[in-house]
């Protein structure tokens, strides 16, 4: 799963490298953002002007962009700059927000804001929202709900799979999407498929209890 | 009230300092009467597996943190940080930053009186340094700035990007200053001095005790002798929730801070302050928080700015520490030096310790446990010093003091152990007088297979070597009046237990349902908690595993009040039964033989149902718990990788209240140490006065690859029928236990933490010897 989620920073020269590291965090993104532009403008809500169509491989990519996510089976629409991480765009941009993905690190090293993008878990404080728009997202709200949890949401309660919780979202979502992949895991492959989540509290052993109960009840 | 019987006594255990070391002593005290708890084995919720009653909203995205609180209007803050360890802020000069669209409120935060880090003077200096209306320019000229990544300045924006656009466009001089980051460094004649503060030396004395002469004769009857150093170095909290809150003030007489605490009313005191209000006038709210470990008591530094923020701006203010920061400048556990020379006799007694103790505090005091720790020294002397740098001040970690003591005298009595070639759990048990911790050493030793341990230590065939070791802990965890509790029964039958004590994962909501919903023989999801608002009733700060000492007490006697109370008004219709002899059990009231369900009861309250108080009664709660740990690890001699194989923890607690959740504090204590022993450790570079290693990428934490099987073992041998805090406890055997198993594995003896594979290999070289 962590391999996975560093897929995007291997293969440097995609042309659409969900990797934010590409870029500066900075206003100007040039180079980055002008194949980038032309991708999206064409898939965010707004109509793009020819002029800016045209403008779009020299130009960089710059002020406020209006895009649709599909988050959670939803198509929501949301205005973000070309900088705007999904982690901040679930975060602070959409409205209302989705806060169930966390911002810790924002550096792809913790695993506590890993959504799903077309069924593979990313880390979204490494994927552009720019880069999101078009694709299928799920975060860990969309896995269920406190009234009608799933089967790994069930499992991580049954099993104390949490402490303090921040990191739990993204333990959740990691999980779930492992166990769509593998139904059956041992106990090595959980903690494998576990490697890019960190916990402080300490709650890896229950996480991985609650992985392999799951699992059988799958 | 009852001064004509004479008051009944009771024998309770307390902890006591004898000697320089907390041990437990039986004292009688009044017997108060009012609720008890009972056997430990008669519990109906209590005692048993609980789940979180905030699992659900925590599993599904739906718990709201701090740092998810979205208002409207609401701007998001960031701090602008010294680059430099020790250095005078000429200018700051924020004018490019305000002219950023987006840009809403800036402040200044420099002050060369700040003498303590980040957390208490840091603040306090924000605030005298308050730029109501000149900003951060006013902040300019003579302050000092005494680490890097002390804030200078914080800036407030629409967005996180454009506030992190406004720190960039932020411009400030500094004349930098001569720094030291090093203690041998600072120790060092002429050095620089750390603090402005012309009482306040880079050496200061702490403690002396035990005496020296005698001790340093004693060394002449003992059989062999260690000398010997161990180092620790500052470690971070980590917690994944940054420090942080989000000020809601819009001007006007009242205000909101949604605060990632471990205190919920150390909050409006703080804010009220900064924010020029009554302290009635703030409302904490901590609904959820991810993590503190001891770092988060009052607004700190970052809570001040965010208040001058909102003031400035009149707009609420989010303001969550970024990763960077939160290395930089929320706080550390101190890092230690201590140097012993020990004797010991051949039949396995610990004659004589003469310690020097250093706490590394940087801009702190540090802490650390005075030794012989637990252990029994019939001779001692100890020396202990807080040594100064120019760093972020220690802040309380998990057990202050306790595991950076711990490291350093267990691995002292085990290299005593090995070198009279008795068994080292032998050897504790000889000078440990208190006999729990013989319990729970043998129980730990069945439990692990302690007769598989290596018997020479590196010995066996192979590259893969595998050993064990030992080692024991304690902590207090007895709690205090500061709780208030009410517990509300509606005539519907709904039940809500309010309490303005916090939840830090530690599993606070869920004890304070559990004993109301025990005690009205009710199902746990049949009780509502409100908890994390100053509004309610007071409770104090989760440190020094305290809380659910302080706080069971009060909700025990809440409910009992609360059951008496309602027993009252439905005795008349259970043929006139005494309230007391009203019983209450699985969802049913009952006396003299007629039974009505829960909620038929209920309906014979008044229409506003009844309320009931609680105090906190002493005789609810204890302190003192004893824990032994062992581990097994496997030691990579051609790599000089460790990999912990399975560790063993054993544990009192008095009353366990909710035994997953003890259990899962034991498997995170043990998983904390693991991080200390293995991979945990500020680096600093010496020259340049900054930390090379602030980010999660850098400050390797434990992981799902090296988490080994883990044996959480609650010890019911302890009968006391009281609550006693056990978070802390958990952390701090575990450490001792795993450096042991290393040595016992592969025959080096590492003496600094964190133990990584250039200690082991370079140990190897030199036959069991690291530098």
């Amino acid at each position: 799963m962590a391999d996975e989620r560093d897929e995007g920073r291997r293969k440097k020269n995609l042309p659409h490298d969900p990797s934010r590291r590409r870029f500066l965090k900075g206003v100007g993104v040039a180079g980055a953002g002008a194949a980038l532009a032309e991708h999206l403008l064409l898939k965010s809500e707004a109509e793009p002007t020819a002029s800016a169509l045209a403008d779009a491989s020299t130009r960089p990519v710059e002020g406020a962009l209006n895009l649709a996510l599909d988050v959670n089976g939803q198509r929501r629409s949301v205005s973000v700059e070309p900088r705007t991480t999904l982690l901040g765009a679930l975060r602070h941009n959409l409205d209302p927000p989705l806060t169930g993905p966390k911002l810790v690190c924002d550096m792809g090293t913790c695993g506590a804001c890993t959504v799903l993008m077309d069924g593979k878990p990313v880390y979204s404080c490494l994927v552009l929202a720019v880069d999101a728009a078009g694709k299928r997202l799920t975060t860990v709200e969309g896995l269920g709900s406190p009234e009608n949890l799933s089967g790994v949401q069930k499992a991580f309660v049954e099993h104390d799979g949490l402490m303090c919780g921040f990191c739990t979202p993204g333990f959740v979502t990691t999980v779930s999407a492992y166990l769509k992949k593998n139904p059956n895991p041992t106990l090595a492959e959980v903690r494998e498929a576990c490697k890019g989540n960190f916990c402080r509290c300490g709650t890896y052993p229950r996480v991985f209890e609650a992985a392999l109960a799951a699992s059988k009840k799958t | 009230m009852q001064q004509q019987t004479p008051a009944k006594k009771k024998k309770v255990k307390v902890p006591r300092v004898v000697g320089g070391v907390e041990t437990m002593v039986e004292i009688e005290v009044d017997d108060e009467g009012g609720p008890e708890w009972g056997p430990n084995d008669k519990h109906t919720l209590l005692n048993h597996r609980l789940t979180r009653v905030d699992a659900p909203v925590k599993v599904s995205g739906a718990a709201l943190y701090t740092h998810d609180r979205r208002l409207p209007g609401m701007l998001y803050g960031r701090v602008v940080r010294s680059p430099h360890a020790h250095a005078r802020v000429l200018r700051v000069d924020a004018s490019a930053a305000r002219r950023i669209p987006g840009v809403r409120a800036v402040v200044g935060a420099t002050d060369e009186e700040v003498v303590e880090g980040s957390n208490k003077a840091a603040g306090e200096a924000a605030k005298k340094n308050r730029t109501e209306a000149g900003g951060a320019e006013a902040a300019a000229g003579g302050k000092v700035v005494l680490f890097a990544g002390q804030p200078v300045a914080a800036v407030a924006a629409d967005t996180p990007e454009v506030a992190e656009d406004a720190v960039r466009a932020i411009r400030v001089e500094y004349e930098v200053l001569p720094h030291v980051v090093r203690a041998e460094d600072s120790m060092k004649e002429g050095a620089p001095k750390v603090t402005p503060d012309p009482n306040e030396q880079n050496v200061e004395e702490r403690e002396k005790r035990g005496d020296a002469a005698k001790t340093e004769a004693a060394f002449a009857q003992c059989d062999v002798i260690v000398e010997a150093e161990y180092r620790t170095p500052i470690l971070h909290h980590s917690c994944l929730e940054t420090h942080g809150n989000v000020v809601e003030y819009r001007g006007g007489d009242a205000a909101t801070v949604y605060a990632s605490t471990q205190g919920t009313f150390t909050i409006p005191s703080d804010a009220a302050q900064e924010l020029g209000l009554k302290e009635s006038a703030v409302t904490a709210i901590v609904e959820h928080m991810g993590g503190g470990f001891g770092s988060k008591f009052g607004i700190g530094i970052e809570g001040m700015l965010a208040c001058q923020l909102s003031k400035q701006a009149k707009a609420p203010v989010h303001l969550m520490l970024t990763r960077k920061d939160e290395f930089l400048l929320a706080g550390n556990r101190s890092g230690s030096w201590q140097k012993f020379k020990a004797g010991a006799t051949r039949d396995g007694r610990l004659v004589a310790l003469r310690a020097t103790q250093y706490r590394l505090g940087g801009l702190g005091r540090g802490s650390q446990a005075g030794q012989p720790y637990i252990y029994t020294a019939a001779n001692f002397y100890r020396e202990v010093f807080s040594v100064h740098t120019h760093e972020d001040a220690s802040r309380a970690m998990r057990a202050p003091g306790h595991p950076q003591a711990n490291f350093a005298m267990e691995s002292l009595m085990d290299e005593l152990a090995y070198k009279l070639g008795i068994d080292p759990l032998e050897f504790r048990k000889k000078n440990l007088k208190d006999t729990a911790y013989h319990r729970q050493l043998d129980r730990g030793a069945r439990e692990i297979g302690w007769e598989r341990r290596n018997r020479t230590p590196g010995g066996g065939a192979g590259a893969l070597k595998r050993g064990m070791g030992c080692a024991v802990g304690t902590w207090g965890g007895g709690g205090n009046n500061q709780c208030k509790v009410d517990v509300t029964v509606a005539r519907d039958g709904s039940v809500t237990v309010a309490v303005g004590s916090q939840d830090l994962g530690t599993g606070t909501r869920t004890l304070t349902r559990a004993i109301v919903a025990e005690e009205l023989g009710l199902g746990i999801n049949e009780v509502a908690e409100r908890i994390g608002d100053s509004r309610l009733g007071n409770a104090n700060s989760s440190g020094g595993s305290t809380t659910s000492a302080s706080l069971s007490p009060s909700v025990k006697d809440a409910a009992t009040n609360a059951r008496l109370a309602v027993a009252a008004k439905v005795a008349p219709l259970l043929g006139g039964a005494k309230p007391e002899e009203v019983k209450f059990a699985a969802g049913q009231v009952s006396a003299g033989g007629k039974t009505l369900a829960w909620k038929q009861a209920c309906a014979a309250l008044p229409s506003a149902g009844i309320t009931a108080h609680g105090e906190w009664k002493s005789n609810l709660q204890a302190s003192g718990v004893h824990g032994a740990c062992f581990a097994e690890v496997e030691v990579d001699t051609e790599t000089g990788h460790v990999r912990a194989v399975k560790m063993v923890q054993v544990q009192d607690v008095g009353l366990p209240l909710n035994r997953l959740a003890v259990e899962s504090q034991i498997n995170g204590g043990m998983i904390q140490s693991l991080g200390m022993v293995l991979y945990e450790g500020r680096v600093m570079d010496a020259q340049l006065g900054l930390q090379l290693n602030p980010g999660f990428g850098d400050y390797k934490l434990p992981g799902s690859l090296e988490i080994p099987e883990l044996v959480p073992l609650i010890d019911d041998e302890d009968k006391r029928e009281a609550v006693i805090g056990v978070g802390e406890a958990a952390i701090i055997p575990s450490v001792g236990a795993l450096a042991n198993a290393v040595f016992n594995a592969c025959g080096v003896r590492v003496r600094e933490l964190p133990i990584t594979p250039d200690k082991i290999l370079m140990g190897l070289t030199k036959g069991g010897q690291t530098a």
